[in-house]
């Protein structure tokens, strides 16, 4: 870099713009290059406000932007405050979601493909996926945050509830339509399992913690579908209307047991 | 505005066959009060029931005159209430300002304009203002626990709960969170534990001793410091009558005991010297039958 | 020591996450960005968004500068693309002004070390529009495209106008000071 500077008189006519094209050409050429002069011609900027702008770059860059799921739940409905907390769960990042979908759809696909031993396999999983994601969306080992969140205002109640909401809302259609892929006639039928076990999982967490209620919960699932089929060939045993009956008699038990020890939810518990 | 205060009376907290803490009566006023005491002693149960976060299982807690049992009344706590637990986890991709807008978000933070300001507030309080949009996984130990301190600082709480606040923060930074705690404490109740008995000389008035679940002493550092005057002595060799004693950087053997005797060459105790002191007493007077937690 | 970090290691800095070293590069850059793009685009809104939009960039992909040439050129060649983008975004028409006097001519090297001699009065005597696309083309290193969308222009007249603009300067070099 040369010791040539742009002098005063060119630096203001650029600024100023009474400058000529060529003129200006050549102080920009050498502002390419010199730090120097670029620092003289900063301080007379005035077609914008630098300091507004600076703050909106900032913001775009440091704050962090709602995801898909985030924008969905406002569209919804849900204030956008709300809906930021519910979208923040560790359950609900794109990864989780995608392999969530993918589990769902590979044991449709081998319903779909493999009739009686792919049916039987999606009676397995379908019903117990909704209540593992309910349960990694507030468990602890998943949340690792839990101890400062739970020391605030916001109602955990109020916190869990929502984000099991916003499960079932995906979960559900999600069941409803591999359903309709694989057994056409009865598509609501796996709904109330899923549904019960949701409601299971919220009980047991005020004991324990919701994955391990969730994990216990789809063993024994799993455990009771590999007996049934092991004894008759379809399962539509499940889908009577006594199972049914059953399965929303669990529901409403559950979710009663939750809400008549929803206190356990507000402070620590053994298994923390 | 009324004093911030915290009571507890005669307090325990059992965790099935283990007493974790056991007759604790403490009475706190705003300033920076220390917790010392060996691992296992009952520190972070402690610091949990004071943040709400467990209830106790005997005795009772008030905190701002508000009863933490009572629902409605905890809520109230919570909402002048910070606090920085011991292990904190970070949900996996956030960054620094992400996990404290996210805290603010649940401290009912709801305006973004002002949550945003009141973020970039805590950040630089405690050093990291340049650092939001960095993830928190790609940070030294001390950066992020620095970052858990930022969200215990949101809203200038009146009641703030640190638990080992400065661990693996370098000794620069530490000197600034003492400024800014120290400032704090003008209103707000502090309450930290720590392993570095330094900390709690440079910034607390107050020192609560904590061994077995039990509170073995509890007021000024200045008379802690007092009880151990006379008893630490500096000798080439380790001296078989101190209680502890230890190899210093010069070379030479710092001893602590609890004969006072005239013929050595003394020293001014320090916090630490007190600690020990108070501390290797208790180890002779283990009551029978009580289960360490 | 006072070390006033050079551009690059802000730049590096900024792969890091470091917010004060974007701020001090956004310090020392965005006023002479701000004042270029005001000179090519009479619309303080859009050239505060292009000068936010290029920032934002910056920090995106601070590894798009490949450390040939100077910071300061990368950044104007982002901020000048943002401008355009901005500007084809928009519906309503966004003047582009030209200087009423001199003109622009001649080739690149040329133009770098220009001193109203005769390159700078050959300049003056080519018609607004020409000037305007050897400014953008030239100048501002934008392509056809580009220069089109910021000119509000086809394609091809941008094409013609710069071959003709080209034509004349040459002549009007090889003719000699008039």
């Amino acid at each position: 870099m040369t010791g040539w500077h742009l002098d005063d008189d060119a630096l203001r006519r650029y600024v100023e713009r009474t400058d000529s094209l060529a003129e200006g050409a050549s102080v920009e050429q050498h502002l390419l290059s010199c730090e120097q002069c670029r620092g003289r011609v900063n301080p007379a900027v005035d077609v914008i406000d630098l300091a507004a702008v600076w703050g909106r770059t900032r913001d775009t860059v440091e704050v962090p932007r709602p995801s898909v799921f985030e924008r969905l739940l406002r569209a919804a409905g849900l204030p956008a405050h709300d809906a930021r907390l519910v979208a923040v769960a560790s359950a609900f990042r794109g990864g989780w979601l995608v392999s969530v979908v993918a589990v769902l759809g590979f044991a449709a696909l081998a319903a779909a493909v493999g009739h009686a031993r792919g049916m039987w396999l999606f009676l397995a999983v379908a019903p117990i996926v909704p209540c593992l994601v309910v349960a990694s969306s507030y468990d602890p080992w998943l949340d690792p945050a839990l101890e400062p969140e739970l020391v605030t205002p916001y109602p955990m109640l109020r916190l869990i509830l929502l984000r099991t909401i916003a499960v079932l809302a995906l979960a559900l259609p999600a069941v409803l339509l591999f359903g309709l892929v694989v057994h056409g006639e009865a598509p609501f039928a796996w709904l109330l399992p899923a549904v019960g076990f949701v409601a299971v999982v919220l009980a047991a967490s005020t004991w324990v913690s919701p994955l391990r209620a969730a994990i216990a919960v789809s063993t024994v699932w799993l455990a009771v579908v590999w007996l049934l089929a092991a004894r008759s060939g379809s399962p539509d045993a499940v889908l009577q209307a006594r199972a049914q009956a059953g399965f929303l008699a669990l529901a409403a038990a559950s979710f009663g047991i939750f809400l008549v020890r929803r206190r356990w939810l507000h402070q620590l518990r053994p298994w923390r | 505005m009324v004093t911030a205060s915290i009571s507890l009376r005669d307090v325990g907290r059992t965790f099935g066959a283990t007493r974790a803490l056991a007759g604790i009566g403490l009475d706190l006023k705003p300033g920076v009060i220390g917790l010392l005491g060996p691992n296992g002693a009952g520190k972070t149960t402690l610091l949990r029931l004071l943040a709400t976060a467990l209830p106790p299982t005997q005795g009772q807690v008030s905190v701002l005159g508000l009863d933490p049992q009572v629902p409605a009344e905890r809520t109230g706590i919570r909402r002048q209430l910070g606090y920085l637990p011991q292990e904190i986890g970070f949900p996996r991709g956030f960054t620094a300002f992400a996990f404290v807008d996210y805290i603010a978000l649940l401290k009912e933070w709801t305006e973004p304009a002002a949550r945003h300001a009141e973020v970039r507030r805590v950040l630089g309080l405690v050093g990291l203002p340049d650092l939001g949009p960095k993830r928190i996984r790609a940070m030294s130990g001390g950066q992020r626990r620095r970052v858990a301190l930022a969200q215990a600082l949101l809203g200038s709480p009146l009641v703030l709960i640190l638990d080992e606040p400065t661990t693996g923060v370098d000794p620069e930074q530490r000197v600034t969170l003492r400024t800014v705690l120290a400032e704090i404490a003008r209103t707000s109740i502090v309450v930290l534990s720590t392993h570095q008995t330094e900390d709690v000389a440079a910034l607390c008035e107050r020192v609560i001793v904590l061994d077995r679940g039990r509170i073995r002493y509890d007021g000024p550092v200045t008379d802690l410091v007092g009880q151990a005057a006379g008893r630490v002595w500096l000798a080439d060799e380790p001296d078989p009558a101190a209680k502890v004693s230890w190899r210093t950087g010069t070379g030479r053997y710092r001893n602590v005991g609890t004969r006072l005797r005239d013929d050595v060459e003394h020293v001014e105790p320090s916090l630490e010297d007190a600690y020990l002191l108070l501390r290797g007493g208790s180890a002779e007077n283990e009551p029978a039958g009580e289960a360490a937690s | 020591m006072d070390c006033r970090p050079g551009d690059e290691m802000l730049l590096a800095a900024v792969a890091e996450r470091d917010m004060g070293a974007f701020r001090t590069l956004y310090e020392r850059h965005a006023g002479w960005l701000a004042i270029r793009l005001a000179r090519r685009c009479n619309d303080r809104d859009l050239v505060a968004d292009a000068i936010q939009d290029t920032f934002v960039a910056v920090w995106q992909r601070p590894q798009g500068f490949r450390g040939d040439g100077d910071i300061a050129a990368w950044l104007w060649g982002i901020a000048i693309r943002r401008l355009v983008s901005r500007l084809r975004a928009r519906s309503s028409v966004a003047a582009v002004f030209e200087k009423a006097e001199a003109a622009p001519a001649a080739e690149d090297q040329v133009l770098l070390s220009v001193d109203y001699g005769d390159v700078g009065q050959a300049l003056a005597r080519l018609s607004p529009e020409m000037r305007a696309v050897i400014q953008a083309v030239v100048l501002d290193g934008l392509s056809a495209r580009e220069a089109a969308q910021l000119l509000r222009v086809p394609v091809s007249s941008v094409k013609t106008r710069l071959y003709r603009a080209k034509a004349h300067l040459r002549a009007a070099l090889a003719e000699g000071p008039s």
